[in-house]
């Protein structure tokens, strides 16, 4: 029995990290891959499309209406293909730790033995802006040894990347996690695949993945599907598909080598610009 | 001093008035740094002590009578408790009343901490006010509250024409300063602001900033003299007596440290003087105060009577002693309000002080001047090597080390015990009134005597411990741990 590959998506926040992580997860699915998909924001929609809704109760709710003496069953679902969704969920917004409230929830989730052995990956969808330390355990603690950022052409995105490198840098020394790529969420920004391979490189990583920008994915998740399920014929759930094999076969793990916010200015510069003047149709 | 009653957080010392922990130089360059503004706390790479703010926050408002301390934190946030209330007991015991204050801990657990307890905190509030009907009821913050930004201040306000006594939060989380004092101006911040009446008429009353009220009758023996009653804060406090302390005609206390914040809010938001002299320890200090509070109070004519008076009984002995006092060196390590006060006294006594480690420095007070001990030593041309410390023993028994002193002189427990097992006789004062006025300057120098006269304890026990220390450590300047002294290139050594 191989290890479980843990991951962690991070990236800057409405980038598109549960949509991904779920089309991702569809996509491993068709492999026959067995997935559980944490998701690690009060939000608590990182299983939507999974779950067909939010039909989920999450561990904090649960922990807080019922104590702590609950069933697995309780707070974990199965969704598409059987995947496991589990939602940590937090505090009213302005009140409380959520922070906290995810490393309550992981360690409720390993107490009441939800990492079983037949479990080929774990994901964890991380609220997009890591505020606090609570956001970054599933890293800090050696949960998940694997990253991937996603990003987009624009400025915020890469500047958040960045910033969520540094993070993992700083974890990489004691916790033994690494970057395994950037998965780029297409904007449609100029020459952004040359930009998102220039950034990945100074990054010290790859550009694992580039997903290029599809209505699909929007037409899908108002029908609270992946569109793998949604439209199992498009040229988009193939795109996910294809992620999901880059995802499998992956064997470049790094540790990332942040850059200064100059060097970043630079290579927006070089990369980021079209020499098509004046002309900003996207 | 900008005080601003409305908000119930206090900026911290460092942040008002430029409080630091960490100095290694002289008296006079610390002054001229404050002077020019140039002064910059240091901070260490190796900490081995110090005290939490909390604990100085609620260690005050605790022993006020009949109030309610709810503390919302965690349990292990409300340890001091026990101390605090053991002491409550005693102080009241000694003084024959009863002091029936409670503290509560709210026991903030994990699942609290997660999705925030004001609702708890709320009815906590409302339980403790039916159970014990307080006369005023103080709800104090943790850290863990101030991590998770728990707004105690809505809460409180929820409450307030539920409880029908005065109700103020008071925010003392203790990871927001390194220093303790800060605490001190939190105690007075909530006592101002939700205590303090605006004065009705004017009363033959001084408020009196002290510790534990040990030198009570003495004291008021001593104002008798001038029709002056002093009203001892906060130690044994009532509410009733508090809420009335705009009307007295002045504000002094024990320590600088202690009362500056509660006599300069006094005195910019009701007017009430605050006496600025040097602190009432040694002759000097004694004088001077009781003249600045005759001046202020027009009791100036009584105050050189009684001075006058005493002088007759007190000069001459203390006179006899110096003698025998002469020429003896000191190593003291205080809270910056005694530091120099005392320094200030044995250099009167003719004792040289040859390093003064204050626990912290306040580079000016509210009303913005360098603290009136230090101005004093100085415009007296007295000058001895100084540090901020901290606490830090380690620092303290290198000094000691290095200058092996006559004596050793600490206001904190532990402090002289460590200077005893290096040999160095030690002189714990203790008491805040040890040193106060002529009669205990007197004591004070009988005991400095004693405690030289016969060495062989100290002899004795430091021949059979092994401190921890390494003889590297001896060899070190004591400025090896402190991080922008050395980083600077502008240790003073």
């Amino acid at each position: 029995m191989s290890e479980i590959r843990q991951i962690a998506i991070y990236g800057k926040g409405g980038i598109g990290k549960s949509t991904t992580t779920q089309n991702l997860t569809a996509g491993l699915v068709e492999h026959g891959k067995k997935v559980m998909v944490v998701g690690c924001d009060p939000k608590a929609d990182s299983t939507r499309l999974l779950l067909g809704g939010l039909a989920q109760k999450t561990v904090l709710d649960t922990i807080r209406d019922e104590g702590e003496d609950i069933e697995l069953s309780r707070i974990l679902r199965e969704g598409f293909g059987g995947t496991r969704c589990v939602e940590s969920g937090g505090p009213e917004p302005g009140v409380g730790c959520a922070g906290r409230g995810i490393i309550t929830s992981i360690n409720m989730l390993e107490d009441l033995g939800a990492y079983t052995e037949d479990l080929d990956y774990v994901f964890y969808d991380v609220l997009g802006d890591v505020v606090c330390g609570g956001f970054a355990m599933p890293i800090r603690e050696g949960k998940a040894k694997e990253i991937y950022i996603v990003a987009s052409g624009e400025m915020m995105a890469l500047y958040a990347a960045n910033n969520i490198a540094k993070g993992i840098k700083r974890y990489a020394r004691t916790g033994g996690v690494r970057i395994g790529g950037i998965i780029c969420n297409s904007r449609n920004v100029d020459r952004e695949l040359d930009l998102l391979r220039a950034f990945s490189k100074e990054l010290g990583t790859q550009l694992l993945y580039f997903i290029p920008r599809d209505n699909i994915v929007q037409r899908a998740e108002i029908n609270k599907k992946t569109v793998i399920a949604y439209k199992p014929d498009s040229v988009q759930a193939q795109e996910y598909r294809n992620l999901a094999e880059a995802v499998i076969h992956n064997a470049d793990f790094a540790v990332p080598t942040p850059m200064t916010q100059e060097r970043l200015e630079e290579i927006l510069l070089e990369y980021g610009l079209m020499d098509l003047a004046d002309d900003y149709h996207i | 001093m900008a005080l601003n009653l409305n908000s119930s957080n206090v900026a911290t010392r460092e942040n008002r008035i430029g409080s630091i922990t960490g100095y290694i130089g002289s008296l006079s360059d610390l002054a001229d740094q404050s002077n020019r503004g140039t002064l910059k706390g240091c901070s260490r790479c190796f900490s081995q002590s110090s005290t939490c703010l909390s604990t100085c926050a609620l260690g005050q408002l605790s022993a006020i009578r009949e109030v309610a301390i709810i503390h919302h934190g965690p349990s292990g946030c409300s340890a001091a408790s026990a101390d605090a209330y053991y002491l409550d007991k005693v102080m009241a015991k000694k003084r024959g009343i009863t002091n029936n204050t409670v503290y509560a801990g709210t026991d903030m657990n994990e699942k609290d901490t997660i999705f925030g307890s004001a609702e708890s905190l709320r009815r906590i509030i409302l339980e403790v006010n039916q159970r014990y009907s307080p006369e005023a009821i103080f709800v104090t913050s943790s850290c863990a509250t101030g991590i998770i930004g728990e707004d105690i201040d809505s809460v409180v306000d929820d409450v307030r024409e539920e409880v029908e006594v005065p109700i103020a939060a008071v925010h003392c989380e203790g990871f927001k300063s390194r220093i303790w004092a800060t605490g001190f101006d939190i105690s007075d911040h909530a006592v101002l602001s939700s205590i303090v009446q605006p004065p009705k008429q004017k009363r033959d009353t001084i408020n009196f900033k002290n510790f534990y009220e040990s030198a009570r009758s003495e004291i008021i023996d001593i104002f008798s003299n001038f029709d002056l009653e002093p009203i001892f804060l906060y130690c044994n406090s009532t509410i009733e007596e508090l809420s009335h302390i705009s009307e007295s005609l002045a504000t002094t206390c024990i320590c600088g440290t202690l009362g500056n914040y509660l006599g300069n809010g006094l005195e910019e938001k009701y007017g009430v003087p605050y006496i600025r002299s040097i602190n009432p320890l040694g002759i000097a200090g004694f004088e001077t105060w009781l003249r600045e509070i005759g001046k202020v109070t027009d009791r100036s004519e009584a105050a050189e009577k009684y001075i006058e008076a005493q002088r007759v009984i007190y000069i001459p002995k203390i006179e006899e002693i110096k003698k025998e006092l002469k020429g003896l060196k000191a190593v003291l390590g205080m809270g910056p309000g005694y530091t120099f006060e005392v320094s200030r006294v044995l250099n009167e006594l003719g004792i040289e002080v040859v390093w003064a480690l204050a626990w912290h420095y306040d580079k000016k007070y509210e009303n913005g001047d360098v603290p009136p001990s230090m101005e004093y030593l100085l415009e007296n041309e007295v000058d001895f090597k100084a540090s901020v410390a901290d606490q830090q023993n380690y620092e303290v028994m290198n000094i000691l080390n290095k200058y092996q002193p006559d004596l050793y002189l600490s206001r904190h427990p532990g402090s002289t015990v460590w200077a005893i097992k290096n040999g160095t006789p030690a002189v714990y004062v203790a008491d805040e009134y040890m040193i106060f006025g002529y009669k205990h300057t007197l004591e004070f120098a009988q005991s400095i005597l004693e405690s030289i006269h016969n060495r062989s304890f100290e002899k004795n026990l430091a021949r059979r411990v092994k401190l921890p220390y390494t003889d590297w450590w001896y060899q070190q300047n004591v400025d090896e741990f402190l991080e922008e002294v050395k980083s600077n290139g502008k240790a003073i050594r």
